[in-house]
């Protein structure tokens, strides 16, 4: 064989047995994979809708998906809204919790963030941020508290702590909120969360 | 080659051909995910998986692949490795997986790989290729536990997430940045310089 086939022969070969392969393990780890996420949004909306039992995906589009939180008796105790944005680094993923009427924010959660070690990381750190933002009142758009404070007794209803040296972090996890919070509010008004009608069955 | 022992194949990786510190290869996920001991001792094992199998492919296709091709097929060859590992850490350990993000599937343009393949797999036995992978790997994970151990103990003051340091201790936010790892990474490089020199006028 001449060298110009064998190249082509030996390049096809290896590429097609590791395409084969790699089919394999594909097949093999995606529903494990698809089974670890469904998981972690679960555990997140269990934290962020306090008491859910069922949970609905009720409203979808990229990157931002509403699912519905029902207690036993199959009334609804709340949304939960899963979204992503750019943060200081990379995308943060959140998830945050409203009751039935987008009144009040529950409580926020962050799924998946890259923000810089030790500063920015803080957003997922439940004593220096996330339990700020726990009852909040959604009637009006989110703020933030610059400087930050110590104790949640000196915010105001719809005020947020800032993370002292993460300011732009900070900011940007209440951006993604914001949006998403107008979002949801505009999609109930329309009547767009279809979760109701299917209460009968 | 040949004359020297299986042992001391085995060995040459863990100091005298350190990848990290006397070859200087693997940089990226060297300085990136050592800031805490957990990310550095999977990220060692990952590679460690990628680099052992392409050796045992790469040796004992040899004679096979035309040296023209060669690189591109050592290429496909490590990329199918590190997206088995990648695949298989999303499936059993998301967390990891996840502090790790894109670094995985970055280990294809890992020198060490790439390296040894060219260096030594394609020129020796399936036998002497496993001996030197594992020494190899060895050597590139003792350096990650060396430098991640320092970074996670002065940055966050804890060893694989358990508080080690006193109530006294003031994390160095900094060890846990970049320039930390640069930092640690030159402060050792330094004494593994003055280390090898030392041993090197004792033996003249």
């Amino acid at each position: 064989m001449n060298l110009s086939a064998r190249m082509i022969v030996v390049l096809t070969v290896v590429g097609l047995i590791s395409g084969s392969l790699l089919a394999v393990v594909g097949m093999l780890t995606k529903d494990r994979i698809a089974f670890n996420k469904q998981q972690e949004i679960e555990a997140a909306i269990l934290e962020v809708v306090p008491g859910t039992e069922i949970s609905k995906e009720v409203f979808t589009e990229k990157n931002f998906t509403i699912y519905s939180g029902k207690n036993r008796d199959g009334n609804l105790i709340g949304y939960a809204v899963y979204t992503s944005g750019t943060g200081f680094q990379d995308i943060i993923s959140l998830m945050f919790g409203t009751d039935p009427n987008v009144t009040k924010i529950n409580s926020l959660s962050i799924l998946e963030q890259k923000e810089t070690p030790g500063l920015g990381a803080k957003i997922t750190d439940k004593e220096l941020f996330l339990r700020f933002w726990d009852n909040k009142d959604a009637g009006s758009a989110i703020s933030l508290r610059k400087p930050a404070v110590r104790s949640q007794d000196e915010l105001a209803p719809n005020e947020v702590n800032t993370i002292t040296g993460a300011t732009i972090s900070s900011d940007k996890v209440l951006s993604i909120v914001n949006q998403s919070l107008e979002k949801l509010k505009q999609l109930k008004k329309a009547g767009k969360l279809i979760s109701e009608e299917n209460d009968a069955e | 080659m040949p004359s020297k022992s299986v042992g001391a194949e085995y060995i040459k990786g863990l100091w005298e051909e350190n990848p990290v510190f006397r070859q200087l290869l693997g940089m990226c996920p060297t300085l990136a995910v050592t800031n805490a001991v957990i990310n550095g001792i999977a990220m060692g094992l990952a590679t460690s998986f990628v680099l052992i199998l392409s050796s045992l492919v790469v040796s004992a296709l040899k004679k096979l692949i035309p040296s023209q091709v060669r690189i591109a097929s050592y290429i496909v060859i490590i990329a199918t490795f590190v997206t088995i590992a990648d695949r298989f850490m999303a499936a059993f350990f998301p967390p990891i997986s996840k502090s790790l993000g894109p670094y995985i599937p970055l280990i294809v343009v890992n020198c060490i790989i790439l390296g040894r393949q060219e260096a030594f797999s394609s020129k020796n036995s399936v036998g002497r290729s496993l001996i030197d992978a594992l020494g190899m790997s060895t050597g590139f994970i003792l350096a990650l536990l060396v430098l991640s151990s320092i970074r996670e103990i002065l940055g966050m003051g804890t060893f694989l997430g358990h508080q080690v340091m006193g109530a006294w201790f003031k994390p160095w936010i900094i060890m846990i940045l970049p320039a930390g790892a640069f930092i640690t990474l030159g402060i050792l490089l330094a004494v593994a310089l003055v280390i090898e020199s030392k041993t090197k006028t004792r033996k003249n």
